[in-house]
Parts: C-alpha cells; sequence; structure tokens
C-alpha cells in the first residue's frame, strides 16, 4: 500500500438483516471526506449498497473491501456462499431468485447486479457453485 | 420538529410550467404529518414512488423524494445512499421507532401520509407538475 492509496475491509454478515446496509453507509461517508464529487460517492455507494444486499440475502459472509488511489474507487466484494450457476442469466434484469421474505424487505427486484454494473466503469465478476462469489466493480475519478 | 403539519404549499407561480417543491410544498399537497423534517424549505427534484427498493436506486434522482408503502430501515438506509431528499410512508403504515432513529441518525427526513400510495404519488405528480419523475431517469447514461 502505498501513500497514496487507501484501503478498508469491512466484514458482512449473511442474513443480517439489521445491519445491512451498515458497510456502505461507511464507504459513503468515508468518499465524502476524501472531498471526492458526490456524483461519484453516489455510484460507488448504491454498487456497494446493491453488493451488499446480496451479501446479507444469498451468501454466508463477505469480505467487500474499499480501495481508493487519485485515479480509481474500487469495491471488491469475495463471498462465501452457494454461488451463482448462471451469471450471464443472473446479469439479466428482473431475473431473481429472491424469497418472499427478501422482497418484504424491499430487495430481490433482480437489480441489483445490473445495477453495480451501470453504476461501475469497470466490473468483473466470476462465481463458484458452493463456494462463492467475488465481485470487483470499479469508478474512475475525474 | 413532530406531529407538525407544514402549511406553506411552496409551489411558486413559476413561469416555466414546471413548478418548484419544497418538502413543506410536498408535506401540504398530500396531507402528511412531518415525522422529522428538520429544514422544510429544501428543494424536491421529483418524485419517485416504489415499494421495491431496487428500483429506487435504479430510478431515483438525487433530491427526489421517495413515496413508499414499505416501512422498514432499509427504507432510510436507501433514500441516504440514493442521496434523496425525504420519505414520505404511505397507506397510514406506523412508523416504528428503530426506522425513525435512523432517519434522524442518517438525516433523512420522513413524513407519513394516510393515504394509498396511488394517491399520494398522483396528488404530488400533479403538485410538481409531473413528467419529472420518468423510470429510469436515474440510470447513468
Amino acid at each position: 500500500m502505498t501513500e497514496a492509496e487507501f484501503v478498508r475491509a469491512y466484514e458482512i454478515v449473511g442474513a443480517d438483516f439489521t445491519n445491512a446496509g451498515r458497510a456502505s453507509t461507511s464507504i459513503k461517508e468515508t468518499l465524502k471526506n476524501m472531498g471526492l464529487a458526490s456524483a461519484l460517492i453516489r455510484r460507488v455507494a448504491i454498487a456497494a449498497y446493491e453488493a451488499e444486499m446480496n451479501t446479507v440475502m444469498y451468501a454466508r459472509r463477505a469480505t467487500m473491501t474499499l480501495h481508493v488511489t487519485p485515479a480509481d474507487v474500487t469495491i471488491d466484494v469475495q463471498d462465501e456462499g452457494p454461488g451463482i450457476p448462471d451469471i450471464q442469466l443472473a446479469m439479466q434484469e428482473g431475473y431473481s431468485t429472491a424469497t418472499a421474505a427478501m422482497r418484504e424487505m424491499g430487495f430481490g427486484a433482480g437489480m441489483g447486479l445490473p445495477n453495480i454494473r451501470r453504476n461501475a466503469d469497470q466490473f468483473a465478476i466470476t462465481s463458484e457453485v458452493n463456494r462463492g462469489t467475488a465481485l470487483v466493480m470499479t469508478v474512475h475519478v475525474g | 420538529m413532530s406531529e407538525a403539519r407544514l402549511a406553506d404549499t411552496g409551489v411558486p407561480a413559476g413561469s416555466s410550467g414546471a413548478a418548484a417543491l419544497t418538502l413543506a410544498g410536498v408535506c401540504a399537497a398530500i396531507g402528511a404529518e412531518a415525522l422529522w423534517c428538520p429544514a422544510p424549505d429544501v428543494a424536491a427534484a421529483g418524485v419517485v414512488a416504489a415499494d421495491l427498493m431496487s428500483d429506487v436506486l435504479v430510478d431515483a434522482r438525487p433530491g427526489f423524494v421517495l413515496v413508499t408503502g414499505l416501512v422498514n430501515v432499509q427504507v432510510i438506509r436507501t433514500a441516504a445512499i440514493a442521496d434523496l431528499a425525504a420519505v414520505v410512508f404511505a397507506r397510514g403504515k406506523a412508523v416504528p421507532p428503530d426506522v425513525l432513529d435512523l432517519a434522524r441518525q442518517m438525516s433523512v427526513p420522513v413524513f407519513a401520509c394516510p393515504d394509498s400510495l396511488f394517491e399520494t404519488a398522483g396528488r404530488l405528480y400533479a403538485a410538481i407538475g409531473g413528467g419529472r419523475a420518468q423510470p429510469g431517469a436515474g440510470r447513468p447514461a
């Protein structure tokens, strides 16, 4: 880690709906304190929040890491969980395997992954069934 | 401010045709109760009505007012993450203390309205001059 790079990791616990969104809120505050542009912060915060909700809904646990350099803001999410059997299908708007309980929380519309991609300049997702999912999204500064 | 009804409509007779609305104006237009609104003069850039927060995160622009029939802490977190101006809980649902506490903590103004989501959204659509809150409006190009 160089002086120009900021890194902070957050642990996210699956099915913990009470605290869901806290990590993303903290990321948003951190970026605000760094003085980044509000439009950029909003894109990162929305992408992080969608990823955090995905973890809480589907995975056992995850580590979400915020990396900030003068050029980029990157969110890296590595989860342990069921994985995604068909990523292409999961990336389609409206496709969802959410339960009624998840929808009662206001999530599970099948917009999470597409909305993360929409808010990111770079987006990569890999998944292994019964192991977990890794997601990296980057927003360019300036 | 608690349990106060804001009287000023906040709707100026603008020459552009599209009326600017403040949070006080939102409150008056739908006969809502302000559960927590420290700055009634804040502008509402538009309105989004939804029960799925995933849809709000796609459709809302910064400064929009969210009208919803869903009452839980994720509504407040969604509003804060998406830079929304306020949340209106429709359908006369009781707002639990934990939701109100989080709203104060995250500086999200909160209103309660006894009418249905359809009626509440309709009144706000009329008050704001319509056409400001198109689906997908918040999607980056």
